[in-house]
């Protein structure tokens, strides 16, 4: 897997040896021959609606679980077992009502809409809901399916220098069940494992990792190092027979031009937005991914999935149990929700405005949902009975709701929906088609969701 | 039934005609089946008259006549079907261009028997239509309200389903065609699987009959289903030619009846072979040898078709076709009948390169490549082959290589136990224990982890379910997961089959540590108890415990099945035992398997040259599974030997063994050929717990090499990102080499190679140390990196670029000249 254990010393990264002249010459070394792998483009052949090739997609996944009775469910009929601390607000929307927590999204609430009917029959574990809610499927018999993301850049490949498939900030992390996260390329093999940034945005001098060489490594001698290469590179023809090989060429040359693109550098470069910009995301983690997740679409990334947090151990997340290790109610009044709601309403905001939202699908999943019956510690426990998700953008229509919970959110009430659909539903706004199948191990064809499973068709109509 | 095929051969009276642009077959005229038994009045069976050459048919005979002797008897139609009229024998003769032959035909029709059976028609049509295809009534579920069994695997419930389940409205004795069962799958009435059966088919009209008749149930006394088999079961084609096959199947009461048109058809190799015709129609598309399954009732025969490469190359070298020994006699042969040429034998420079990280995983020393290439001995690569079989690091790399297999890691284990258990496997690799009884040893062992280590095999694994996936996977290649809650799709082999075999597992107790890998002291005391099943969950009562195929095991007193496991499946009389572990052996020196993927030795599975397989199995066998004895055959090989240097006589190949494949080294040789060419170690000191948590371990002191590692969940960012294999199921494809842009980015920009590189007591402080000039530098650091020295060229060029660096500048451009040569594709990869 791609991710960027900090196996690494720091410091090592820079730029100041490098100015952008130099750094085309070094591109221009390294473009004889280029050809990123055109059978990815071949593959993809037949299986992609037209029109579709300049979607992409942005996951938000809602590491913990957020409580979906005190968020987006409320139950203000309910015994105050159930409808908890807080009240619910109208929106911009009539036919939706959100939390008082979430006064942000009460004022985008035309853009997005929820589907408060998901349920998975998958164990109320963190790590099973994440590798059921990002795969579609629950892992058995050895078979990992692949996280959505890979399936979309197998299937339509990249659009130029930088990676299809990236995940922010870095891979999740431990979930206490020790279960495969479903956040790689599962039987697609690691070519379609994410680019796993693995770095902060929000820290005042971020860099992506290995993205540059090491600051004793200059120009000149990169450039050296370049020529030296390719006397050697040049000199062996067996290599170009076998397909390893040719990648491993093909990986080198896509590196050196991730290393020397502009374009590559200028997404990650978060200080080329105004202050004005990066403060209404939010000065944090969370708020700037969101912000680079925008300049990575607006720069031809397919699929990004974003971790608002990393584990639901020793940090405040959506994991709101009530008590230490996990959060409390009131850490998530406090720290999470204002965090989430400002970060989240800047990114809707911010990709209406640059006509970027009808391209764009954001999806905001988790885990489960939480017990519809508050606990004595004043929280809530893990519940994949019943949760709400939520979904704008990428031809979704807002404002609306789709699905039912039963009166204490317990159930779904009316259009069930399970994690497949939601697969579904991403691949359809991707322009994928989710009947068509995947080469499965030993040769088993893979539906790209189980049979039966279909995208929520209202959300686009 | 449908029967349009275009047929590539043709008989010559007709050949200009009906050329298709494909080379015409000729040859002798023979007709298959050469004999024919029908005992139904109606019955059919396909005469196929094909040319043969050399024994194998080489196409069909197109245009061929067919004539009955006694039309009374048997008739027969101008494709070549035959239909049953009476009893009696004759002979059908088929005519091509002047040459005939007959086939013997002979009808005893019994006619007690009824017209149509459920088990031998009517469910084959509806395997045939997929009606009980996983995604659709075959699924656990069933669809629409509808179940059936997967494949048809339960004939009795599915008879229930369709003629009683839903108030038996699917069944209208009265009205055959308004039954249910014939409008939904013709779409009369909705169908969400839409149209599946054609209303002017012959299986329609065979439906409705069976209704009419009363649609009568599996018959008790009915013969069941033998075997099957397709006819040809080899060919040798050419690209573009069109043929088919015959699939008949074989009662246990002698009766053979005509399936092709229910029999599946799936090619092994998409590449070269075609299902043209859901019949039974193949295309050749490609060069090789490939294989065309027929699926009939869970049943799985295979027709295997050579089609040879144009090689038009016109090489007639006959120096590159060394024999040393049975490698190369079965390699050869099947090269020369593909029409490839191997490459030549590699040089010396390559070649101890190449036996070192095979066989040990560790580059050679410039002293010894320098002492190697002056060697002019004759005998000097079997020496070289000798010395790296019998050293300490060929037992570090197989240990290593084994420990992937059985799993050896900390996020399963405690420490100690993993120590133990890499200590027993070590110990044994070391004494060459044979695979028959390392295997044994792990399978029946018992006692405490610490001390015998092989225990901990069974703590990996922790109920009989995943023990019974495990074995099967590791030591005879076959994942039988999916015969845990269904009949295997893809495979024979059975639920209950499954739950046997499992079965053998369910008296194994362990007593102490209780299996959290994050705490506790590992110590686990393994036995086997006298009684205690495990049950079959569809039935609720235990499968008697039985191997896969094979009687069930007779309980004594004192028995531990594990024995009877052990003897059955280390027996030289099972398949694929031995199959899997020469496999694996060839796969580890050559990157691909003879059946690839190595963990996938399923029936419909073929191995690219199965004499060769064979052979090689018969060799482990006679050397009483000596490993070290097998490698050394290999290693001997010319084919072994062969350059990677691709020849025009087989730019082809990828999988025939024309010459030596190039592959990515894998990550723990990788990172220890780094460290040996800077000359700075890595340093190994925590471990990943099963939660993700970490734990500092104090096993590996400074200088302890990748391949000395005990456990997969060492932490380390180099080898994950190169792709170990992390040992969480036994999988080979958990082992990845493939590369990727995050290697590229990492060896280019990351502290791993710099760092190395920069720091000053290094690799790059000897290489200057007595101040060599640019010619020698660069030859010294050729030798050191990729074990050979520069081509004149590459000397002129680097010299060039050496020359035009000031020297205050001569050890960052040292540094950059092994950062080139590190990250070139020649070092990255085996070749």
């Amino acid at each position: 897997m791609f991710d960027f254990l900090s196996d690494r010393s720091g410091g090592l990264c820079g730029t100041s040896h490098l100015k952008r002249r130099e750094f085309l010459q070094i591109g221009a070394l390294s473009a004889l021959g280029l050809s990123w792998p055109q059978y990815l483009s071949a593959k993809s052949a037949g299986a992609v609606k037209a029109g579709h090739d300049e979607r992409s997609c942005i996951l938000i996944f809602n590491l913990g679980g957020p409580p979906h009775v005190d968020l987006w469910d409320m139950k203000p009929d309910a015994p105050a077992e159930v409808r908890g601390p807080f009240r619910p607000i109208r929106t911009n929307a009539p036919e939706i009502q959100l939390s008082e927590i979430l006064p942000m999204h009460a004022k985008i609430a035309d853009q997005f809409s929820l589907v408060r009917s998901c349920h998975h029959d998958g164990a109320a574990v963190h790590d099973a809901g994440w590798q059921i809610m990002q795969t579609g499927r629950r892992f058995t018999g050895g078979v990992q399916t692949p996280h959505m993301g890979a399936v979309a850049s197998h299937l339509l490949g990249k659009r130029n220098d930088l990676p299809p498939f990236m995940v922010l900030p870095e891979l999740m992390g431990r979930g206490g069940g020790n279960l495969p996260n479903g956040q790689a390329g599962g039987f697609l093999g690691k070519a379609f494992d994410p680019f796993s940034l693995m770095a902060d945005p929000s820290k005042p001098n971020f860099k992506v990792p290995d993205l540059l060489p090491p600051d004793l490594i200059g120009a000149v001698r990169m450039e050296r190092r370049q020529r030296m290469r390719e006397v050697v590179e040049g000199a062996i023809q067996q290599f170009e027979a076998s397909e390893d090989a040719r990648l491993m060429d093909e990986n080198f040359h896509a590196a050196f031009r991730l290393m020397t693109s502009e374009q590559a550098r200028s997404a990650f470069d978060l200080s080329k937005e105004p202050d004005s910009v990066r403060d209404r995301y939010g000065r944090n983690r969370f708020g700037q991914c969101c912000l680079l997740a925008r300049r990575l679409v607006e720069n031809g990334v397919r699929f990004i999935t974003l971790n608002t947090f990393l584990t639901v151990f020793g940090e405040t997340t959506w994991d709101i149990h009530g008590s230490k290790p996990f959060t409390s109610i009131d850490g998530m009044k406090n720290e999470v929700c204002p965090m989430y709601d400002q970060a989240y309403s800047a990114l809707i905001e911010d990709l209406k405005q640059r006509g970027m939202l009808a391209n764009t699908m954001v999806a905001a999943l988790s885990e489960f949902g939480r017990t519809p019956k508050v606990n004595p510690a004043g929280g809530r426990d893990h519940w994949p009975q019943c949760f709400t998700v939520s979904f704008a953008g990428g031809g979704v229509k807002g404002g609306r709701v789709i699905g039912k919970s039963d009166p204490v959110g317990g159930f779904p009430a009316e259009r069930p929906v399970m994690p497949g659909d939601l697969v579904a539903t991403i691949f359809h706004s991707l322009g994928l088609d989710h009947e068509s199948h995947l080469d499965g191990p030993a040769g088993r064809p893979f539906p790209l969701v189980d049979f039966g499973r279909q995208p929520i068709r209202e959300l686009f109509t | 039934m449908i029967r349009e095929f275009l047929f590539a051969g043709t008989c010559l009276s007709l050949g200009s005609l009906l050329s298709l642009g494909a080379t015409e077959s000729t040859g002798q005229l023979g007709v298959i089946p050469a004999s024919v038994a029908l005992h139904r009045s109606g019955q059919h069976q396909t005469l196929l008259p094909v040319f043969e050459q050399a024994g194998l048919p080489s196409g069909i005979a197109t245009g061929a006549t067919f004539t009955s002797k006694d039309p009374t008897i048997v008739s027969v139609s101008k494709e070549g079907l035959l239909t049953a009229c009476g009893n009696g024998t004759t002979t059908v003769s088929v005519e091509c261009n002047g040459s005939i032959t007959a086939s013997t035909v002979s009808v005893q029709i019994d006619s007690a028997e009824a017209q149509w059976s459920f088990n031998r028609h009517v469910l084959p049509i509806m395997s045939k239509a997929n009606c009980n295809g996983g995604g659709c009534h075959g699924a656990l579920a069933g669809k629409g309200g509808f179940r059936l069994s997967l494949g048809g695997y339960d004939p009795a419930s599915d008879y229930l389903n369709i003629t009683r389940d839903a108030l038996g409205r699917r069944i209208e004795s009265g009205d055959p065609l308004h039954s249910l069962f014939l409008t939904k799958p013709t779409s009369a009435t909705p169908h969400k699987g839409g149209r599946r059966l054609d209303p002017q088919s012959e299986d329609y009209r065979l439906l409705a009959e069976w209704i009419a008749s009363g649609a009568p149930g599996p018959i008790e006394k009915e013969a069941g289903l033998d075997h099957i088999e397709v006819l040809p079961a080899r060919w040798t084609l050419k690209k573009g030619q069109t043929v088919r096959l015959l699939v008949r199947a074989h009662y246990s009461d002698g009766r053979i009846e005509d399936v092709t048109q229910w029999a599946k058809f799936s090619s092994t190799d998409e590449t070269m072979l075609h299902v043209s015709n859901p019949n039974g129609g193949v295309e050749v598309t490609g060069y090789g040898e490939g294989a065309v399954t027929a699926w009939f009732s869970s049943r799985i025969v295979m027709s295997r078709i050579l089609s040879p490469f144009p090689n038009e190359s016109g090489e007639t070298s006959t120096d590159v076709w060394q024999v040393r020994n049975v490698v190369d006699e079965a390699v050869n042969t099947q090269l020369k009948q593909l029409n490839l040429t191997p490459s030549p034998i590699s040089d010396d420079a390559t070649f101890i390169r190449r036996a070192s990280v095979d066989v040990t995983g560790v580059l050679p020393t410039p002293a010894e490549t320098s002492a190697f290439l002056e060697d002019k001995s004759p005998g000097k690569r079997d020496a070289l082959i000798e010395q790296l079989i019998n050293s300490n690091e060929f037992t570090d790399y197989w240990t290593y290589r084994w420990s992937d297999l059985f799993l050896i890691s900390g996020s399963h284990l405690r420490p100690g136990a993993v120590k133990a258990y890499y200590q027993w496997l070590r110990s044994e690799v070391e004494k060459n224990t044979p695979w028959d009884a390392l295997v044994r040893h792990v399978l029946t062992a018992k006692g405490d982890s610490l001390e015998h280590g092989a225990t901990n095999f069974f703590a990996v694994h922790q109920e009989p379910e995943t023990m019974a996936e495990n074995v099967s996977q590791a030591f005879m290649g076959l994942s039988i997961n999916c015969a845990k809650c269904h009949n295997h799709p893809l495979e024979k082999w059975t639920n209950n089959q499954y739950y046997a075999f499992a079965n053998l597992f369910s008296r194994v107790r362990a007593k102490g540590w209780g299996g959290d890998a994050r705490q506790g002291d590992g110590k686990r005391t393994l036995y086997s108890v006298p009684s205690g099943e495990l049950l079959q969950p569809k039935t609720g009562r235990p499968q008697p415990a039985a191997p896969l195929d094979a009687p069930p095991v007779a309980d004594h007193e004192g028995t531990d099945r594990r024995e009877v496991l052990a003897d059955w499946l280390t027996s030289p009389s099972n398949p694929y035992f031995t199959r899997t572990i020469v496999n694996r052996v060839w796969a580890a020196y050559f990157g691909i398997g003879i059946v690839n993927s190595v963990d996938d030795l399923r029936a419909s599975n073929p191995a690219t040259n199965e004499v060769l397989l064979d052979r090689l199995c018969q060799l482990l066998i006679e050397k009483k599974y000596d490993l070290k004895g097998l490698m050394r055959v290999i290693l001997q090989s010319a084919t072994y030997q062969r350059s990677s240097e691709v020849t025009a006589g087989n730019k082809a190949d990828s999988r025939y063994f024309a010459r030596y494949y190039p592959r990515r080294l894998m990550a723990e040789v990788l990172s220890d050929a780094i460290c040996s060419v800077t000359g700075v170690p890595e340093e190994f000191n925590q471990v990943n717990l099963q939660d993700g948590s970490m734990e500092k371990t104090d096993f590996y002191p400074k200088g302890t090499r990748a391949l000395q590692l005990y456990d997969s969940a060492v932490r380390s960012y180099f080898l994950k990102t190169f792709g170990r294999n992390q040992r969480e199921i036994t999988c080979d494809c958990e082992r990845s080499n493939q590369p990727s842009i995050v290697q590229a980015l990492h060896l280019s920009n990351s502290a791993t190679l710099n760092g190395k590189l920069a720091i000053p007591e290094n690799a790059v402080k000897g290489l200057l140390a007595d101040e060599p000039n640019d010619s020698e530098l660069i030859k010294r650091t050729f030798l050191r990196c990729l074990s050979r020295p520069p081509k004149p060229a590459e000397l002129r060029e680097y010299t060039a670029l050496l020359a035009a660096t000031p020297q205050e500048e001569r050890r960052t451009v040292t540094e950059d000249l092994l950062w080139s040569l590190l990250t070139s594709r020649e070092f990255l990869f085996q070749h």
